[in-house]
Protein backbone atom coordinates (compact mmCIF):
# COMPACT_ATOMS: atom_id res chain seq x y z
CA UNK A 1 0.00 0.00 0.00
CA UNK A 2 2.57 2.20 1.51
CA UNK A 3 4.34 1.85 -2.28
CA UNK A 4 1.45 2.40 -4.63
CA UNK A 5 1.10 5.84 -2.29
CA UNK A 6 4.78 6.64 -3.12
CA UNK A 7 4.25 5.71 -6.68
CA UNK A 8 0.96 7.42 -7.18
CA UNK A 9 2.57 10.98 -5.24
CA UNK A 10 6.08 10.73 -6.53
CA UNK A 11 6.70 8.79 -9.40
CA UNK A 12 4.15 8.80 -11.98
CA UNK A 13 4.28 12.65 -11.79
CA UNK A 14 7.97 12.62 -12.54
CA UNK A 15 7.51 9.75 -14.85
CA UNK A 16 4.92 12.07 -16.90
CA UNK A 17 6.60 15.18 -16.40
CA UNK A 18 10.20 13.77 -17.75
CA UNK A 19 8.02 12.36 -21.10
CA UNK A 20 7.18 15.90 -21.70
CA UNK A 21 10.45 17.42 -20.98
CA UNK A 22 12.12 14.76 -23.24
CA UNK A 23 9.34 15.19 -26.27
CA UNK A 24 9.20 19.38 -26.14
CA UNK A 25 13.27 18.88 -26.56
CA UNK A 26 13.00 16.51 -29.50
CA UNK A 27 10.78 19.28 -31.36
CA UNK A 28 12.30 22.70 -30.59
CA UNK A 29 15.72 20.21 -31.57
CA UNK A 30 17.58 21.13 -28.39
CA UNK A 31 20.76 19.14 -29.52
CA UNK A 32 24.11 19.99 -27.33
CA UNK A 33 25.79 18.70 -30.52
CA UNK A 34 24.48 21.75 -32.31
CA UNK A 35 25.21 24.20 -29.58
CA UNK A 36 28.82 23.18 -29.59
CA UNK A 37 29.19 22.68 -33.79
CA UNK A 38 27.85 26.82 -33.75
CA UNK A 39 30.48 28.09 -31.48
CA UNK A 40 33.32 28.79 -33.90
CA UNK A 41 30.31 31.12 -35.89
CA UNK A 42 29.32 32.94 -32.73
CA UNK A 43 33.15 33.70 -32.62
CA UNK A 44 33.25 34.89 -36.10
CA UNK A 45 30.59 36.89 -35.60
CA UNK A 46 31.48 38.58 -32.86
CA UNK A 47 35.10 39.04 -34.27
CA UNK A 48 33.76 40.31 -37.44
CA UNK A 49 31.61 43.12 -35.50
CA UNK A 50 34.97 44.24 -34.20
CA UNK A 51 36.20 46.85 -34.16
CA UNK A 52 32.53 48.23 -34.33
CA UNK A 53 32.42 51.25 -37.03
CA UNK A 54 31.91 54.30 -35.51
CA UNK A 55 31.55 56.80 -38.43
CA UNK A 56 27.69 55.33 -38.30
CA UNK A 57 27.45 57.08 -34.91
CA UNK A 58 25.95 60.56 -36.27
CA UNK A 59 23.24 58.71 -37.96
CA UNK A 60 22.19 56.46 -35.11
CA UNK A 61 21.96 59.59 -32.39
CA UNK A 62 18.65 60.99 -34.22
CA UNK A 63 17.23 57.15 -34.39
CA UNK A 64 18.38 56.34 -30.55
CA UNK A 65 16.50 59.54 -29.19
CA UNK A 66 13.48 58.35 -31.20
CA UNK A 67 13.43 55.43 -29.54
CA UNK A 68 13.73 57.13 -26.41
CA UNK A 69 11.04 59.62 -27.05
CA UNK A 70 9.04 56.98 -28.09
CA UNK A 71 9.45 55.34 -24.69
CA UNK A 72 8.86 58.64 -22.46
CA UNK A 73 5.47 59.84 -24.26
CA UNK A 74 4.23 56.07 -24.39
CA UNK A 75 4.99 55.90 -20.66
CA UNK A 76 3.17 59.37 -20.16
CA UNK A 77 0.32 58.25 -21.84
CA UNK A 78 0.18 55.05 -20.30
CA UNK A 79 -0.02 56.86 -16.82
CA UNK A 80 -2.45 59.08 -17.52
CA UNK A 81 -5.29 57.11 -18.82
CA UNK A 82 -4.24 54.63 -16.49
CA UNK A 83 -4.58 57.08 -13.80
CA UNK A 84 -8.15 57.71 -14.25
CA UNK A 85 -8.66 53.88 -15.46
CA UNK A 86 -6.97 52.70 -12.07
CA UNK A 87 -9.82 55.55 -10.24
CA UNK A 88 -12.48 53.52 -11.80
CA UNK A 89 -11.29 50.11 -10.98
CA UNK A 90 -11.05 50.97 -7.58
CA UNK A 91 -13.75 50.37 -5.20
CA UNK A 92 -13.08 52.86 -2.65
CA UNK A 93 -13.29 55.27 -5.60
CA UNK A 94 -16.43 53.66 -7.57
CA UNK A 95 -18.54 52.49 -6.00
CA UNK A 96 -20.48 51.03 -8.98
CA UNK A 97 -19.57 47.45 -8.74
CA UNK A 98 -20.82 46.52 -12.63
CA UNK A 99 -18.66 49.39 -13.71
CA UNK A 100 -15.88 48.15 -11.89
CA UNK A 101 -15.96 44.69 -12.88
CA UNK A 102 -16.11 45.99 -16.32
CA UNK A 103 -12.58 48.32 -15.78
CA UNK A 104 -10.75 45.52 -14.19
CA UNK A 105 -12.38 43.10 -16.61
CA UNK A 106 -10.59 44.66 -19.59
CA UNK A 107 -7.45 45.75 -17.93
CA UNK A 108 -6.67 41.85 -17.39
CA UNK A 109 -8.13 41.49 -20.78
CA UNK A 110 -5.02 44.15 -22.28
CA UNK A 111 -2.63 42.35 -20.08
CA UNK A 112 -3.13 38.84 -21.81
CA UNK A 113 -2.33 40.57 -25.38
CA UNK A 114 0.65 40.44 -26.63
CA UNK A 115 2.57 43.91 -27.33
CA UNK A 116 3.22 42.63 -30.52
CA UNK A 117 -0.32 42.19 -31.60
CA UNK A 118 -1.27 45.89 -30.06
CA UNK A 119 1.16 47.13 -32.05
CA UNK A 120 -0.08 45.27 -35.02
CA UNK A 121 -2.99 47.21 -34.48
CA UNK A 122 -2.13 50.47 -34.10
CA UNK A 123 0.05 50.03 -37.08
CA UNK A 124 -3.05 49.21 -39.22
CA UNK A 125 -4.97 52.44 -37.94
CA UNK A 126 -2.24 54.78 -38.37
CA UNK A 127 0.28 53.31 -40.35
CA UNK A 128 3.84 52.97 -39.77
CA UNK A 129 6.32 54.75 -37.78
CA UNK A 130 7.22 56.38 -34.23
CA UNK A 131 3.41 57.11 -33.36
CA UNK A 132 2.10 53.36 -33.26
CA UNK A 133 5.37 52.45 -31.30
CA UNK A 134 3.52 55.13 -28.65
CA UNK A 135 -0.26 54.26 -29.20
CA UNK A 136 1.34 50.47 -28.42
CA UNK A 137 3.24 51.02 -24.79
CA UNK A 138 0.87 53.46 -23.87
CA UNK A 139 -1.83 50.78 -24.21
CA UNK A 140 0.30 48.38 -23.27
CA UNK A 141 1.29 50.63 -20.28
CA UNK A 142 -2.21 51.15 -19.62
CA UNK A 143 -3.13 47.51 -18.43
CA UNK A 144 -0.49 47.04 -16.12
CA UNK A 145 -0.49 50.29 -14.34
CA UNK A 146 -4.05 50.74 -14.18
CA UNK A 147 -4.44 47.58 -12.61
CA UNK A 148 -1.15 48.58 -9.74
CA UNK A 149 -2.39 52.00 -9.55
CA UNK A 150 -5.82 50.68 -8.32
CA UNK A 151 -4.91 48.34 -6.53
CA UNK A 152 -2.42 51.51 -4.67
CA UNK A 153 -5.54 53.23 -4.03
CA UNK A 154 -7.31 50.61 -2.48
CA UNK A 155 -4.91 49.69 0.21
CA UNK A 156 -5.01 53.49 1.45
CA UNK A 157 -6.10 54.10 5.07
CA UNK A 158 -10.06 55.40 4.50
CA UNK A 159 -10.27 57.63 7.29
CA UNK A 160 -8.35 60.60 5.99
CA UNK A 161 -10.97 60.68 3.02
CA UNK A 162 -13.52 60.65 5.50
CA UNK A 163 -12.39 63.37 7.40
CA UNK A 164 -12.14 65.52 4.31
CA UNK A 165 -15.78 64.66 3.01
CA UNK A 166 -17.14 65.55 6.57
CA UNK A 167 -16.04 69.48 5.15
CA UNK A 168 -18.53 69.06 2.50
CA UNK A 169 -15.57 68.70 0.02
CA UNK A 170 -15.99 66.90 -3.69
CA UNK A 171 -15.03 63.94 -4.63
CA UNK A 172 -12.74 65.35 -6.87
CA UNK A 173 -11.10 67.54 -3.81
CA UNK A 174 -11.48 63.58 -2.10
CA UNK A 175 -8.76 62.78 -4.81
CA UNK A 176 -6.64 65.68 -4.46
CA UNK A 177 -6.54 65.82 -1.14
CA UNK A 178 -6.93 62.43 0.35
CA UNK A 179 -6.11 59.58 -2.24
CA UNK A 180 -3.53 61.19 -4.42
CA UNK A 181 -1.07 62.17 -1.45
CA UNK A 182 -1.29 58.25 -0.25
CA UNK A 183 -0.94 56.57 -3.49
CA UNK A 184 2.06 58.99 -4.62
CA UNK A 185 5.05 56.87 -3.54
CA UNK A 186 3.73 53.70 -5.47
CA UNK A 187 2.76 55.94 -8.71
CA UNK A 188 6.05 57.15 -8.94
CA UNK A 189 7.25 53.62 -7.98
CA UNK A 190 4.97 51.82 -10.65
CA UNK A 191 5.66 54.59 -13.23
CA UNK A 192 9.55 54.63 -13.26
CA UNK A 193 9.17 50.84 -13.76
CA UNK A 194 7.26 51.45 -16.17
CA UNK A 195 9.79 53.40 -18.08
CA UNK A 196 12.12 51.35 -17.82
CA UNK A 197 10.41 48.06 -19.67
CA UNK A 198 9.28 50.49 -22.27
CA UNK A 199 12.49 51.37 -23.35
CA UNK A 200 13.41 48.20 -24.05
CA UNK A 201 10.32 47.64 -25.74
CA UNK A 202 10.38 50.30 -27.85
CA UNK A 203 14.37 49.08 -28.73
CA UNK A 204 11.96 46.01 -29.90
CA UNK A 205 9.48 47.92 -31.46
CA UNK A 206 12.06 49.71 -33.85
CA UNK A 207 13.01 46.30 -34.79
CA UNK A 208 9.63 44.82 -35.78
CA UNK A 209 9.13 48.17 -38.04
CA UNK A 210 7.91 50.98 -35.83
CA UNK A 211 11.01 53.63 -35.77
CA UNK A 212 13.35 54.18 -33.38
CA UNK A 213 17.52 52.59 -33.23
CA UNK A 214 15.96 49.00 -33.47
CA UNK A 215 14.86 49.75 -36.82
CA UNK A 216 18.83 50.63 -37.66
CA UNK A 217 20.00 47.52 -35.57
CA UNK A 218 18.13 45.24 -37.86
CA UNK A 219 18.83 46.75 -41.12
CA UNK A 220 22.88 46.60 -40.63
CA UNK A 221 22.31 42.82 -39.70
CA UNK A 222 20.27 41.53 -42.64
CA UNK A 223 23.17 43.97 -44.70
CA UNK A 224 25.43 41.57 -43.00
CA UNK A 225 27.22 45.10 -41.97
CA UNK A 226 28.56 43.82 -38.61
CA UNK A 227 30.86 46.66 -37.26
CA UNK A 228 27.93 49.52 -37.88
CA UNK A 229 25.90 46.50 -35.88
CA UNK A 230 27.95 46.75 -33.13
CA UNK A 231 28.00 50.55 -33.33
CA UNK A 232 23.93 50.17 -32.71
CA UNK A 233 24.15 47.99 -30.51
CA UNK A 234 26.76 49.82 -28.40
CA UNK A 235 24.59 52.74 -28.60
CA UNK A 236 21.31 50.96 -27.30
CA UNK A 237 23.22 49.91 -24.17
CA UNK A 238 24.47 52.93 -23.75
CA UNK A 239 21.15 54.45 -23.53
CA UNK A 240 19.70 51.86 -21.31
CA UNK A 241 22.31 52.46 -18.89
CA UNK A 242 21.62 56.38 -18.83
CA UNK A 243 18.19 56.34 -18.39
CA UNK A 244 18.32 53.07 -15.78
CA UNK A 245 20.38 55.91 -13.96
CA UNK A 246 18.24 58.41 -14.20
CA UNK A 247 15.05 56.56 -13.12
CA UNK A 248 17.18 55.69 -10.21
CA UNK A 249 18.21 59.28 -8.92
CA UNK A 250 14.30 60.30 -9.12
CA UNK A 251 12.96 57.42 -7.55
CA UNK A 252 15.61 58.28 -4.84
CA UNK A 253 14.72 61.79 -5.23
CA UNK A 254 11.17 61.42 -5.11
CA UNK A 255 10.68 58.42 -2.55
CA UNK A 256 13.52 58.09 -1.16
CA UNK A 257 13.80 61.27 0.76
CA UNK A 258 10.42 60.78 2.16
CA UNK A 259 11.62 57.57 3.71
CA UNK A 260 14.35 59.44 5.58
CA UNK A 261 12.30 61.91 6.79
CA UNK B 1 -28.45 76.00 16.14
CA UNK B 2 -28.76 71.93 16.36
CA UNK B 3 -32.20 69.97 17.17
CA UNK B 4 -31.79 66.32 16.75
CA UNK B 5 -35.46 65.48 16.65
CA UNK B 6 -36.46 61.95 17.03
CA UNK B 7 -33.41 59.78 15.24
CA UNK B 8 -33.27 56.26 14.83
CA UNK B 9 -30.97 54.08 13.37
CA UNK B 10 -30.75 50.21 13.19
CA UNK B 11 -27.41 48.52 12.53
CA UNK B 12 -27.05 46.50 8.96
CA UNK B 13 -28.02 43.21 11.17
CA UNK B 14 -31.05 45.12 11.53
CA UNK B 15 -31.02 45.51 15.53
CA UNK B 16 -32.27 49.01 16.84
CA UNK B 17 -29.03 50.69 17.89
CA UNK B 18 -30.84 54.11 18.46
CA UNK B 19 -34.15 53.56 18.83
CA UNK B 20 -35.63 58.04 19.66
CA UNK B 21 -32.78 60.74 20.33
CA UNK B 22 -33.80 64.14 20.74
CA UNK B 23 -32.29 66.85 22.22
CA UNK B 24 -31.25 70.31 21.47
CA UNK B 25 -27.87 71.92 21.42
CA UNK B 26 -26.91 75.53 20.92
CA UNK B 27 -24.34 78.20 21.09
CA UNK B 28 -22.04 78.27 24.09
CA UNK B 29 -22.52 74.44 24.89
CA UNK B 30 -20.06 71.92 25.66
CA UNK B 31 -22.02 69.08 25.61
CA UNK B 32 -20.03 66.06 26.57
CA UNK B 33 -21.93 62.59 25.34
CA UNK B 34 -21.36 59.33 27.75
CA UNK B 35 -22.99 56.14 27.41
CA UNK B 36 -21.53 52.33 27.55
CA UNK B 37 -19.54 51.24 24.49
CA UNK B 38 -21.19 50.03 21.44
CA UNK B 39 -24.50 52.17 22.67
CA UNK B 40 -24.20 54.25 19.55
CA UNK B 41 -22.58 57.36 19.92
CA UNK B 42 -20.39 57.79 17.42
CA UNK B 43 -23.12 56.83 15.07
CA UNK B 44 -25.23 59.71 16.37
CA UNK B 45 -22.23 62.47 15.55
CA UNK B 46 -22.11 61.02 12.18
CA UNK B 47 -26.24 61.09 11.98
CA UNK B 48 -25.35 64.72 12.52
CA UNK B 49 -22.92 65.60 10.15
CA UNK B 50 -24.48 63.67 7.25
CA UNK B 51 -21.57 60.57 6.96
CA UNK B 52 -24.66 58.42 8.40
CA UNK B 53 -27.86 58.38 7.40
CA UNK B 54 -30.41 58.15 10.08
CA UNK B 55 -33.48 55.76 9.32
CA UNK B 56 -36.01 58.11 10.82
CA UNK B 57 -36.15 60.99 12.30
CA UNK B 58 -34.75 64.83 11.73
CA UNK B 59 -31.70 66.91 12.17
CA UNK B 60 -32.08 70.76 11.66
CA UNK B 61 -29.02 73.09 11.60
CA UNK B 62 -30.32 76.78 12.73
CA UNK B 63 -28.85 79.81 11.76
CA UNK B 64 -29.79 83.18 10.98
CA UNK B 65 -32.96 82.11 11.29
CA UNK B 66 -32.93 79.44 8.81
CA UNK B 67 -33.42 75.99 9.35
CA UNK B 68 -32.10 73.21 7.53
CA UNK B 69 -32.89 69.69 7.71
CA UNK B 70 -29.06 68.24 7.28
CA UNK B 71 -30.69 64.01 6.71
CA UNK B 72 -32.02 63.31 3.30
CA UNK B 73 -29.78 65.87 1.90
CA UNK B 74 -27.68 64.93 -1.28
CA UNK B 75 -24.26 66.15 -3.25
CA UNK B 76 -23.95 70.03 -3.48
CA UNK B 77 -26.40 70.40 -1.21
CA UNK B 78 -25.39 68.16 1.60
CA UNK B 79 -22.34 69.55 0.84
CA UNK B 80 -23.16 72.86 1.61
CA UNK B 81 -24.38 71.94 5.50
CA UNK B 82 -21.52 69.73 6.42
CA UNK B 83 -19.43 73.35 6.05
CA UNK B 84 -20.74 74.41 9.20
CA UNK B 85 -20.07 71.41 11.00
CA UNK B 86 -16.68 70.82 12.07
CA UNK B 87 -15.69 67.03 13.24
CA UNK B 88 -12.44 65.92 15.01
CA UNK B 89 -12.21 62.28 14.60
CA UNK B 90 -10.90 59.19 17.68
CA UNK B 91 -7.45 58.84 14.99
CA UNK B 92 -7.43 62.58 13.99
CA UNK B 93 -7.62 61.07 10.18
CA UNK B 94 -5.23 63.84 8.69
CA UNK B 95 -3.75 62.74 5.62
CA UNK B 96 -0.33 61.23 6.91
CA UNK B 97 1.89 62.44 3.91
CA UNK B 98 0.54 66.29 3.53
CA UNK B 99 2.24 68.75 5.59
CA UNK B 100 0.82 69.84 8.75
CA UNK B 101 -0.72 73.57 6.92
CA UNK B 102 -1.85 71.86 4.11
CA UNK B 103 -3.94 69.41 6.43
CA UNK B 104 -5.26 72.75 8.15
CA UNK B 105 -6.38 73.91 4.53
CA UNK B 106 -8.08 71.39 3.92
CA UNK B 107 -10.97 72.68 6.49
CA UNK B 108 -12.57 74.57 4.09
CA UNK B 109 -12.57 72.51 0.98
CA UNK B 110 -16.40 72.67 1.23
CA UNK B 111 -16.25 76.41 0.74
CA UNK B 112 -13.88 77.23 -1.44
CA UNK B 113 -14.19 77.13 -5.48
CA UNK B 114 -13.44 73.35 -6.25
CA UNK B 115 -11.69 74.25 -9.53
CA UNK B 116 -9.19 76.55 -7.80
CA UNK B 117 -8.38 73.75 -5.27
CA UNK B 118 -7.62 71.19 -7.36
CA UNK B 119 -5.10 73.39 -8.84
CA UNK B 120 -3.93 74.51 -5.16
CA UNK B 121 -4.74 77.88 -5.14
CA UNK B 122 -4.92 78.84 -1.80
CA UNK B 123 -4.84 82.74 -1.16
CA UNK B 124 -2.16 83.85 1.15
CA UNK B 125 -5.07 85.31 3.27
CA UNK B 126 -6.08 81.48 3.77
CA UNK B 127 -2.76 80.52 4.50
CA UNK B 128 -2.86 83.16 7.33
CA UNK B 129 -5.87 82.23 8.86
CA UNK B 130 -4.57 78.65 8.78
CA UNK B 131 -1.39 79.69 10.80
CA UNK B 132 -3.86 81.77 13.01
CA UNK B 133 -5.47 78.01 13.38
CA UNK B 134 -1.83 76.44 14.83
CA UNK B 135 -1.14 78.88 16.90
CA UNK B 136 -4.55 79.00 18.83
CA UNK B 137 -3.63 75.17 19.07
CA UNK B 138 0.31 76.41 20.42
CA UNK B 139 1.83 74.44 17.01
CA UNK B 140 2.22 76.77 14.47
CA UNK B 141 5.96 76.13 14.82
CA UNK B 142 5.04 72.38 13.07
CA UNK B 143 3.49 73.87 9.74
CA UNK B 144 6.24 72.45 7.82
CA UNK B 145 6.41 69.23 9.09
CA UNK B 146 4.85 65.97 7.39
CA UNK B 147 1.78 64.54 9.51
CA UNK B 148 2.96 61.62 10.10
CA UNK B 149 6.30 63.29 11.83
CA UNK B 150 3.60 64.33 14.81
CA UNK B 151 3.12 62.22 18.14
CA UNK B 152 -0.79 61.59 18.24
CA UNK B 153 -1.32 64.65 20.62
CA UNK B 154 0.08 66.67 17.92
CA UNK B 155 -2.09 65.50 15.76
CA UNK B 156 -5.33 65.84 17.61
CA UNK B 157 -3.96 69.31 18.06
CA UNK B 158 -3.95 69.94 14.07
CA UNK B 159 -7.59 68.31 13.36
CA UNK B 160 -8.72 70.74 15.82
CA UNK B 161 -7.24 73.54 13.94
CA UNK B 162 -8.34 71.99 10.82
CA UNK B 163 -11.72 72.11 12.31
CA UNK B 164 -11.06 75.80 13.30
CA UNK B 165 -10.01 77.01 10.19
CA UNK B 166 -13.15 75.09 8.53
CA UNK B 167 -15.57 77.85 11.02
CA UNK B 168 -17.88 75.58 12.00
CA UNK B 169 -21.27 76.33 13.49
CA UNK B 170 -21.26 72.75 15.20
CA UNK B 171 -18.05 71.06 16.67
CA UNK B 172 -18.23 67.43 16.61
CA UNK B 173 -15.99 65.37 18.37
CA UNK B 174 -15.78 61.67 18.63
CA UNK B 175 -13.65 60.83 21.59
CA UNK B 176 -10.59 63.28 20.71
CA UNK B 177 -8.86 62.24 23.58
CA UNK B 178 -8.64 58.38 23.31
CA UNK B 179 -5.27 56.93 22.91
CA UNK B 180 -3.67 60.02 24.77
CA UNK B 181 -1.86 60.60 27.77
CA UNK B 182 -2.80 62.64 30.50
CA UNK B 183 -0.91 65.10 29.62
CA UNK B 184 -1.76 65.47 26.01
CA UNK B 185 -5.67 65.17 26.78
CA UNK B 186 -5.64 68.35 29.46
CA UNK B 187 -3.94 70.18 26.50
CA UNK B 188 -6.48 69.04 23.87
CA UNK B 189 -9.12 69.92 26.22
CA UNK B 190 -7.68 73.04 26.85
CA UNK B 191 -7.88 74.24 23.42
CA UNK B 192 -11.33 72.74 22.59
CA UNK B 193 -12.73 74.94 25.99
CA UNK B 194 -12.84 78.34 24.83
CA UNK B 195 -14.01 77.56 21.30
CA UNK B 196 -17.45 76.96 22.88
CA UNK B 197 -17.90 81.22 22.78
CA UNK B 198 -17.88 80.76 18.89
CA UNK B 199 -19.23 77.68 18.33
CA UNK B 200 -21.46 74.99 19.82
CA UNK B 201 -19.74 72.24 20.86
CA UNK B 202 -20.20 68.50 21.03
CA UNK B 203 -18.00 65.78 22.26
CA UNK B 204 -18.15 61.55 22.87
CA UNK B 205 -15.90 60.90 26.11
CA UNK B 206 -15.56 57.90 28.04
CA UNK B 207 -14.73 59.15 31.29
CA UNK B 208 -17.68 60.92 33.23
CA UNK B 209 -14.62 62.91 35.27
CA UNK B 210 -13.78 64.84 31.91
CA UNK B 211 -17.04 65.59 31.01
CA UNK B 212 -17.58 67.09 35.20
CA UNK B 213 -14.56 69.00 34.72
CA UNK B 214 -14.73 70.60 31.55
CA UNK B 215 -18.17 70.05 29.71
CA UNK B 216 -21.45 72.54 30.55
CA UNK B 217 -23.81 69.93 29.93
CA UNK B 218 -24.34 65.87 29.76
CA UNK B 219 -25.95 63.83 27.54
CA UNK B 220 -26.08 60.07 28.76
CA UNK B 221 -27.50 57.11 26.12
CA UNK B 222 -28.63 54.13 27.14
CA UNK B 223 -30.33 51.48 25.26
CA UNK B 224 -30.80 53.60 21.91
CA UNK B 225 -32.64 56.48 24.10
CA UNK B 226 -32.04 59.63 25.98
CA UNK B 227 -31.21 58.76 29.40
CA UNK B 228 -29.88 61.94 31.18
CA UNK B 229 -29.90 65.01 30.13
CA UNK B 230 -28.85 67.96 32.37
CA UNK B 231 -25.60 69.21 34.68
CA UNK B 232 -22.21 67.68 33.66
CA UNK B 233 -21.70 66.73 37.33
CA UNK B 234 -24.08 63.17 37.26
CA UNK B 235 -24.55 61.87 40.59
CA UNK B 236 -22.89 58.14 40.99
CA UNK B 237 -26.26 56.55 41.36
CA UNK B 238 -26.86 58.24 37.92
CA UNK B 239 -23.87 56.55 36.80
CA UNK B 240 -24.13 53.31 37.88
CA UNK B 241 -27.15 53.19 35.99
CA UNK B 242 -25.68 54.54 32.77
CA UNK B 243 -22.87 52.14 32.73
CA UNK B 244 -24.36 49.25 34.64
CA UNK B 245 -22.27 47.06 36.00
CA UNK B 246 -19.12 48.18 33.89
CA UNK B 247 -18.63 51.57 35.31
CA UNK B 248 -17.53 49.68 38.57
CA UNK B 249 -14.57 48.28 36.71
CA UNK B 250 -13.83 50.94 34.40
CA UNK B 251 -10.69 52.73 35.20
CA UNK B 252 -10.34 56.68 34.86
CA UNK B 253 -10.27 58.21 31.11
CA UNK B 254 -8.79 55.08 29.44
CA UNK B 255 -10.28 54.51 26.02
Amino acid sequence: MRLLKRYKTYILPSFIFLMLLWGSAIITQVELHTLFAGIPRGVNLLLSMFPPDLSVMPELLYPALETVQIAFVGTVLGICIALFVGMFAASNVNKNRILREITRGLLSAERALPDLIVLLFFVTIVGLGAFPGVMGLAFSSLGMLGKLFADAIEEIDPRPSEAIAAVGATRLQIIRFAILPQVWPSLIANSLFRFEINIRASIFLGVVGAGGIGFNLIMHMRQLEYQQAMSAILVILFMVVICERISDVLRKRIIGAEVLK
Amino acid sequence: MLSVKNIAKKLPDGRPLLKDISFEVKKGEFVGIIGESGVGKTVLLRCINGLTIPDTGEIIISSNNTHQKINGKKGKELRSLQRYIGMIFQGSNLVKRLSVIENVLTGRLGRINPLRSLFYGFTDEEVDTALNALEKVSIQHLAARRAETLSGGEMQRVAIARALFQEPQILLADEPIANLDPKNTELVLEHLLPLKKEMAIMGVFHSPQIVRDYCTRAIALKDGVVFYDGRPDISSSILEQIYGNEFAVQPVSVA
